[in-house]
């Protein structure tokens, strides 16, 4: 009955021992450490096996069905977690706001849909264009004069902007949901495996969004201004970028794939309220985090892991369990490996 | 006495003024003439105040940064409630039961999380908060998301306020003791905590556990006041509400804590008539706190009492410092720990020791004997891999391969405190002191290994804690005034100049009282004359305190004059090892500095 969880968990299994075997650290640290992680690891491996056994007697196609799911949803938790992991490159700051500038985004969508009456994609500029300067905003008005602060007061100012933005968000748009108008109804059948129209629209647009940033980090100016200030912020001052615009530039380019982000949830999920950026945010957040912060590639796998799993778990045991997979998942990546899947380890200087 | 920075010396008469209105609120409540309702706010500011001092102690004090804490308070509300509803045990049992389940799990969590540090751990947190609340949600016996009802109302404002109180008294005689010293260390410096001895896995999980145990005790409180619970009361948001108040009353200030748990649990009630913009208005108070004073409306600051104390029992404050002339000098002292020097025994000793960053071999096959109470050099071009060097020794860097022996034993692979407790301090080439703690403090916390109590006595209290405090202040002061810090106890370590924050580590690392001393570049940055006081002092230190020491240097002169044995290490290889003379000659290492002799 639960197949792909079962072999999820036994990929997290494997992964475990093959990250515990190669790691040459002191780790575990001491005995009773081991005898936890040992007692987790035995746990687990109980836990797939059983699952395992029960994947092969399963419906395969309801499987892909969910996977595929699970993969569009998880572009837009990439989108978003583009967001963080480029804004804690480059400030070390985690912007909880973030989830925020995904609802504002999804709300100027709905009144470019309705109220202005755009076409879609017009709405979908709109919207990304809307956020991206909400987070612009939101990083002069709060984050710029802590620059120099301790890292903590940034993050509370962070978390402090979430729930103004939010309380903000209810007081102008109001508590009660809206309703996003459908935009795509058409259905794709490929083989036996029925897909929403929205669902390959969703991952489309990620997938060129995402192309282009790749383009815009690699090859434009601005893009290498970004890592150059990511690496060193006085080093890169001191060649001659303009560290306070490249910062802004950075919550700008992460704004605009929140924006889409927002617009593109609301095709598929058309339910949009004030609060919905809280849980979608932490769990971009997450992702950034498993796939290693600060790294681009990095937030989109993590969050097309956690798209999947969540969706798996949904499927297959009960949303209700879908928000501790996310942090599940977490925990558990950052104990093997707290630098993230593609992180690399890097040790203080002493 | 000198005025401690971080101390409020608030008037005696405004502290008694304080008490004088809670003993007025309590006879209030007592004759009925409270009304039931504002009996309600002023547990919640209870239960708020016992929340958020317990946070100081993870956040504040240890500078662990947990943002999860409502997890730990539903870990106690719903321990309490299965024991209330199924086994109808009193309020007292409840309270322990839920403290101990949620220190418990505390104390699971912690053990694996808290390797994570900042943001990571942050992170963890959060999650591990998360998944609680989403456990209780999906658990049959936990009500899922309707929660649980009927849990015995007790009319419990006095067990809890009683309890804040006690939450206050333990958390604030925790943070005045040695294993308080630790947490702080570990705070402002992890790794300079780890190697004066500090066992920074122990004390952060201990902060945790008793921190959540604190949170279980809340959670107990609060589930018999509302005598209903469900899991929509412990999200992320209660979370960050505890945060909040911590945050502005100021990180690690336990004063702080109180005022602004209370403040902020008051102030909405009378914001009332603006209800609907409540929650705007707090977040935006946070945000303006943060940019225009963002340590907090307290900082670190605490009140004091000694005023108080003082006119209580009719003694000045002057007299409540250490008995002059009783105690042993610290020299005497530390020399006793040491052991007789056996002239021409390697104190220690490295065999084949190597390791690698990725490809790079930043140390090959280093074979190296330092002799018992010599004082030897080590020297090379930048990135020989000196600090490298000192980083194995002291179990910063995990060698890939060799051996360290200390005395006989070997210490690879172990971690850093226990190299620092088994005799082998250290200073860091880009000083690494304690930056926001006094002088006398940063020399306090290396004493830490001469505390011999623990927590139990650190909260009880019993003479012999007193004993064992002044001892260690006396001690700490003795040390300092031999290196001519008497006059700055009382100044923030960053505040010191260059040379005095230098002698400070020294004296920091002295205080471990260990048998070798490691000394990371002691000159660099300073100035000819400068040099030379250290040079008299090193030699001085090494023959009072009866010390090994091993020492690396830029400074040619200095070394030459003062070491016996000079290794000379380039590219991670030792080329070569002799007296000061033979140094200077060999081919080499002239090679090695100058590059190669044009002939």
């Amino acid at each position: 009955m639960q197949p792909v969880f079962g072999f999820a968990l036994f990929a997290v299994f494997v992964a475990l021992i093959v990250v515990l075997a190669r790691n040459k650290k002191r780790f575990p640290a001491n005995p009773i450490s081991s005898f936890f992680f040992g007692f987790i690891i035995v746990l687990l491996a109980i836990g797939a096996a059983n699952y395992f056994m029960v994947a092969i007697s399963a419906n395969r196609l309801y499987f892909w069905q969910q996977t595929i799911y699970g993969v569009s949803l998880g572009s837009v938790y990439a989108l978003i977690a583009l967001g963080y992991t480029m804004v804690y490159g480059i400030v070390r700051l985690i912007n909880f706001a973030h989830g925020e500038i995904y609802m504002i985004g999804a709300y100027a969508g709905f009144f470019g849909v309705t109220s202005l009456g755009f076409p879609f994609y017009f709405a979908l500029i709109f919207a990304m264009l809307t956020a991206a300067l909400a987070g612009v905003i939101v990083e002069r008005i709060a984050y710029k004069p802590l620059r120099k602060a301790p890292r903590l007061a940034v993050l509370i100012t962070a978390i402090g902007m979430s729930l103004l933005l939010q309380n903000v968000g209810q007081k102008i748009f109001g508590s009660i949901p809206r309703s996003f108008p459908r935009q795509f109804t058409g259905l794709y059948r490929i083989g036996e495996i029925n897909l929403d129209q929205s669902r390959v629209i969703v991952f489309a647009v990620t997938f060129l969004l995402m192309v282009a940033l790749q383009y815009f980090v690699t090859f434009t100016k601005p893009g290498k201004a970004m890592r150059a200030v990511s690496q060193d912020r006085d080093a890169a001052q001191m060649v001659g970028v303009n560290v306070d615009r490249t910062i802004s530039l950075t919550f700008f380019v992460g704004s605009l794939l929140a924006g889409a982000a927002g617009i593109l949830v609301a095709i598929v999920f058309p339910q949009i309220r004030p609060t919905m950026g809280l849980m979608p945010g932490l769990k971009a957040f997450v992702a950034a985090v498993i796939g290693g912060i600060g790294i681009i590639p990095g937030a989109v796998l993590g969050g097309l892991i956690i798209g999947v799993s969540e969706n798996l778990v949904t499927a297959y045991i009960s949303s209700s369990w879908r928000d501790a997979i996310a942090f599940g998942l977490l925990i558990l990546i950052l104990l093997v490996k707290p630098s993230g899947i593609l992180g690399r380890n890097t040790r203080e200087k002493v | 006495m000198n005025k401690h920075p971080n101390k409020i010396y608030a008037s005696p008469i405004l502290i008694f003024l304080g008490f004088a209105a809670l003993i007025y609120i309590n006879l209030q409540v007592s004759l009925d003439r409270v009304n039931f309702y504002v009996i309600g706010v002023l547990s919640v500011v209870a239960i708020n105040i016992i929340l958020t001092v317990s946070l100081n102690l993870i956040n504040g004090i240890t500078g662990q940064l947990s943002i999860g804490h409502a997890g730990f308070m539903a870990i106690g509300a719903y321990t309490t409630a299965l024991f209330s509803i199924h086994l109808g045990t009193p309020i007292y049992f409840n309270l322990l039961v839920s403290g101990i389940a949620a220190g418990f799990v505390g104390f699971l969590i912690g053990l694996p999380t808290l390797r994570l540090r900042g943001d990571y751990l942050a992170i963890a947190t959060l999650g591990f908060g998360e998944i609680i609340r989403v456990i209780l949600q999906n658990l049959r016996f936990t009500g899922g998301a309707a929660g649980l009802g009927g849990i015995d109302w007790v009319d419990n404002f006095y067990l809890t306020q009683f309890m804040a109180i006690v939450v206050v008294i333990v958390v604030w005689r925790i943070g005045a003791s040695a294993p308080g010293r630790a947490m702080v260390a570990i705070r402002e410096d992890e790794t300079a905590a780890e190697t004066v001895g500090i066992n920074t896995t122990k004390f952060k999980v201990m902060a945790f556990a008793l921190g959540s145990f604190g949170a279980g005790i809340a959670g107990s409180l609060f589930a018999h006041r509302m005598t209903y619970i469900a899991p929509d009361g412990f999200t992320f948001m209660k979370s960050i509400e505890v945060l909040v108040m911590l945050v502005l009353g100021g990180l690690g200030s336990i004063t702080g804590a109180i005022f602004s748990a209370t403040l902020l649990t008051v102030l909405p009630e009378f914001l009332r008539f603006i209800d609907e913009w409540r929650m705007i208005i707090y977040p935006a108070l946070l945000v303006t706190v943060m940019i225009f004073r963002s340590q907090g409306l307290f900082g670190t600051m605490e009140l004091d009492f000694a005023r108080v104390k003082s006119i209580l029992k009719k003694v000045a404050p002057e007299n409540l410092g250490p008995e002059k002339g009783k105690s042993n000098p610290p020299m005497q002292k530390i020399k006793a720990l040491g052991f007789d020097s056996q002239e021409q025994k390697p104190i220690l000793e490295t065999k084949d020791l190597s390791i690698s960053f990725g490809g790079l071999k930043a140390v090959k096959n280093l074979d190296m004997q330092i002799t018992q109470g010599s004082l030897h050099g080590l020297i090379g071009p930048n990135g020989a891999g000196k600090t490298t060097v000192f980083n194995m020794l002291t179990g910063v860097h995990l060698p890939s391969s060799g051996e360290i022996l200390f005395n006989g034993q070997r210490i690879d692979g172990n971690s850093p405190y226990s190299v620092a407790q088994a005799g082998i301090a250290r200073t860091f080439q880009n000083i690494r002191l304690f930056k926001d703690l006094t002088v006398l403090d940063n020399v306090k916390v290396a004493f830490h290994l001469h505390a011999d109590y623990g927590l139990g006595t650190a909260v009880a209290r019993p003479p012999k804690f007193g004993a064992a405090e002044r001892r260690i202040t006396s001690e700490a002061k003795e040390l300092l005034e031999i290196f001519k810090l008497g006059d700055h106890c009382m100044t923030i370590a960053r505040n010191l100049p260059y040379g005095a924050q230098r002698r400070l580590e020294i004296v920091r690392a002295l205080a471990v009282s260990p048998k070798l001393l490691l000394l990371d570049e002691p000159a660099a940055g300073m100035n000819v004359l400068e040099t030379e006081k250290l040079m008299e002092l090193i030699h001085w230190v090494r023959d009072e305190f009866d010390l090994t020491i091993f020492l690396i240097e830029h400074d040619m002169s200095l070394v030459m004059k003062l070491c016996q044995t000079i290794s000379v290490l380039d590219y991670g290889m030792k080329i070569f090892e002799g007296t000061p003379e033979q140094v200077r000659k060999d081919p080499r290492v002239i090679e090695a500095y100058l590059g190669e002799e044009v002939s």
